[in-house]
């Protein structure tokens, strides 16, 4: 491998472009990184693009053959149509209290002690390590309406109780949440670690209070943090299907218990192909969202700068 | 960019200097006390550096008078008035750091106004300041750069700048140019120095380096295990330093162990442990008393062997620039005496010389016990 490092690039102009390949062939560093590349290529194309395009192929093939976009007609018109907003609304509101809690958790953490910070972040994460449908049913153990939680509020003679908690939007929240939780506090906790905490102490020392400090220097230096995370659970609730299935009810379908259902019931796989490339493109969505959030907060920042 | 002459903006920018006073400060840390008894008068236009080795308790004096810190016992007040307790960003100084603390997610312009911004000055009014204190840095045009786009030198640059704009009354400074290089720090010294005088500021500087001190500094506070040793000018601290360990700290001195014979009104006589007679100037220890002579290198001078105090043999000659370094080792001394000369006195390794000292440059200091 050393050898290939230091192999010498060609240094004459290329003629032409079949010159250059043919050159670049012969020479060992291109020889050796193809050999390299060559497992993971092979992975990815039989893993990843395969299935992919196989999938599109399926999305846009007819019932008596030749392409169609019928299918993707079908998955956003009517009921479908309803399913997918739904799935948006309920991966929003998911990322959004996430992120929230999340800030509060990570915030909490990285103002601990080391020791005790340790401990808090295990008691975040390790529920992720439970089998999400061992934990899905604690939940509704929790939550059910003779279940502890209602048990207490209706033994403190809160007013109202027993509450609703399960099969509907609270308890699809509440499940997907505390899946999410643990990516958001993870990511967060770590930009806060990175936060120069001096730079708290110069805003005080030029005057500035806890809340200005607060909001014009420590949030400005999580916010990518915050984006990221808020991002990557919208991303990942999108796809999310226990938990909706099981704690959610039928108001609560998502795409993926539509994708489920039209497979496993319907034996309906053109539908079913269709709404998952709807997922692919919409988790694609959100990822060029969060480029764009970061240009135009470059943009602002360069604006500000004016 | 940097002019000589009158600097713009030096008009509106002068005269905010304020007075400060410490007394009876004091800080433990679990028990152990990390400032004690600190107390001093700085006047308004006034540069003062707390000069100590780590552990000397300068730093954490700077914190308890930034706020920072809270002191055990001892009041601060800065002008008239009383900010012991008050929450650092409640006392309206000026802090200059060593790791300049320039906030990354803002422009150079955007952290000058930072402070402006807090202080509810209009944009435009904010715009012109900003311009201003730029231009007297050196720094016009780089308003828009991000901190991380600039050498180390303007960050710190920006830093001041930063922390001068709003008119601080008392300007803190903890070793901010110890991350940077001897040339920069040099240059900067001499900025720091011009700036603070045209602005008539009053500036508290923290350092380990003698000679940044003497460069910077009107008043020095030499710190030792918590206290000051000596509270002066440059010039006393050199010419009567109170205690041996000043006398070492800032001038290297060589130190000469003896018995005092006899003292008169004008002068005290020692007689040294290797033999010879040294002149000091009077001090009232009573004769028998164990003495420690100092005299800095630049205070001792050659002559014909036994016309001096005491007689030894030349041992290292080092040439440093016009000066030359003397190592002369007297006769049954361990330790050798250091010179300075000239560098057209220089004598010659292995040559036979006496060494004598104006009574005035001979400073004496009770033995230390242990």
């Amino acid at each position: 491998m050393a050898g290939s490092v230091l192999a010498p690039v060609p240094t004459s102009a290329a003629p032409t472009a079949k010159g250059r390949l043919r050159r670049s062939l012969r020479s060992r560093r291109t020889r050796s990184g193809l050999l390299n590349g060559a497992p993971i290529v092979v992975y990815l194309l039989v893993l990843f693009v395969y299935p992919i395009l196989s999938t599109l192929l399926l999305s846009v093939k007819g019932a008596r053959g030749g392409l169609t976009l019928h299918w993707y007609a079908d998955a956003l018109s009517g009921a479908n149509l309803g399913v997918l907003l739904t799935t948006l609304r309920i991966s929003a509101e998911t990322s959004l209290i996430s992120v929230v809690i999340g800030f509060l958790l990570a915030y909490a953490m990285s103002r601990l002690r080391p020791l005790w910070a340790g401990l808090m972040m295990l008691i975040v994460v390790v529920p992720h390590f439970i089998s999400a449908l061992v934990r899905t049913y604690g939940w509704i153990i929790l939550l059910g309406d003779h279940g502890v939680v209602n048990g207490l509020l209706v033994d403190l003679h809160v007013p109202g109780a027993p509450f609703q908690l399960l099969y509907n939007e609270i308890g699809v929240i509440i499940g997907t949440t505390s899946v999410m939780l643990p990516y958001t506090v993870l990511l967060l906790y770590a930009v806060m670690r990175g936060v120069d905490r001096r730079l708290l102490a110069a805003a005080a020392s030029m005057g500035a209070g806890r809340l200005v400090t607060f909001r014009r220097v420590y949030l400005p230096l999580v916010a990518p943090g915050l984006v990221n995370a808020a991002v990557l659970s919208f991303i990942l609730c999108l796809g999310y299907y226990l938990t909706p299935a099981l704690m959610g009810g039928t108001k609560q379908t998502v795409v993926a218990a539509l994708i489920d259902d039209q497979v496993m019931k319907q034996n309906q796989w053109n539908g079913a192909a269709a709404l998952g490339v709807i997922l692919l493109l919409l988790t694609f969505a959100g990822l060029s969202l969060l480029r764009l959030a970061r240009a135009i907060g470059a943009n602002a920042r360069q604006r500000g700068a004016a | 960019m940097s002019q000589r002459g009158p600097r713009a903006g030096a008009g509106t920018l002068a005269g905010s200097g304020k007075s400060l006073s410490a007394s009876g400060l004091r800080k433990t840390y679990a028990g152990v006390v990390a400032v004690d008894e600190v107390s001093m008068e700085i006047e308004a236009g006034e540069f003062v550096t707390f000069l100590g080795s780590s552990g000397s308790g300068k730093t954490t004096t700077l914190m308890m008078i930034a706020g920072f810190v809270e002191p055990d016992a001892g009041v601060i007040k800065v002008g008239d008035r009383d900010v012991t307790r008050l929450a650092p960003q409640k006392r309206g100084l000026g802090f200059v750091f060593q790791q300049y603390l320039l906030f990354p997610h803002m422009t150079v312009a955007e952290n000058i106004a930072f402070p402006l911004q807090l202080r509810g000055l209009s944009k435009a009014e904010i715009r012109r300041q900003v311009g201003q204190v730029l231009e007297m840095a050196g720094l016009t045009g780089y308003g828009r750069r991000r901190p991380r786009e600039l050498s180390g030198g303007q960050q710190q640059r920006v830093a001041l700048c930063r922390a001068l704009v709003y008119r601080p009354p008392v300007i803190l400074m903890d070793e901010p140019l110890g991350a940077l290089d001897k040339k920069l720090r040099d240059q900067l010294q001499t900025e720091i120095k011009n700036i603070q005088r045209e602005l008539g500021l009053t500036v508290i500087y923290v350092t380990h380096d003698q000679e940044e001190a003497l460069v910077l500094s009107d008043r020095i506070a030499v710190m030792r295990d918590g206290r000051i040793d000596q509270f002066d000018t440059p010039r006393e601290l050199f010419e009567r330093p109170r205690t041996a360990f000043v006398a070492d700290f800032l001038g290297a001195a060589n130190f000469l162990s003896g018995r005092l014979e006899e003292h008169t009104a004008e002068h005290t006589l020692v007689r040294l442990d290797h033999g010879g007679i040294l002149m000091a100037r009077s001090h009232s220890y009573a004769p028998g008393h164990r003495v420690q002579a100092a005299v800095q290198p630049g205070r001792v001078g050659l002559c014909a062997p036994a016309d001096g105090f005491c007689t030894g043999t030349v041992e290292t000659v080092t040439y440093v620039g016009t000066l030359v370094r003397v190592g002369v080792r007297p006769h049954g001394a361990e330790s050798l005496v250091r010179l300075e000369l000239p560098a057209g006195r220089a004598p010659v390794a292995g040559e036979q010389v006496g060494l004598t000292a104006e009574a005035g440059d001979v400073t004496l200091f009770a033995e230390e016990s242990g």
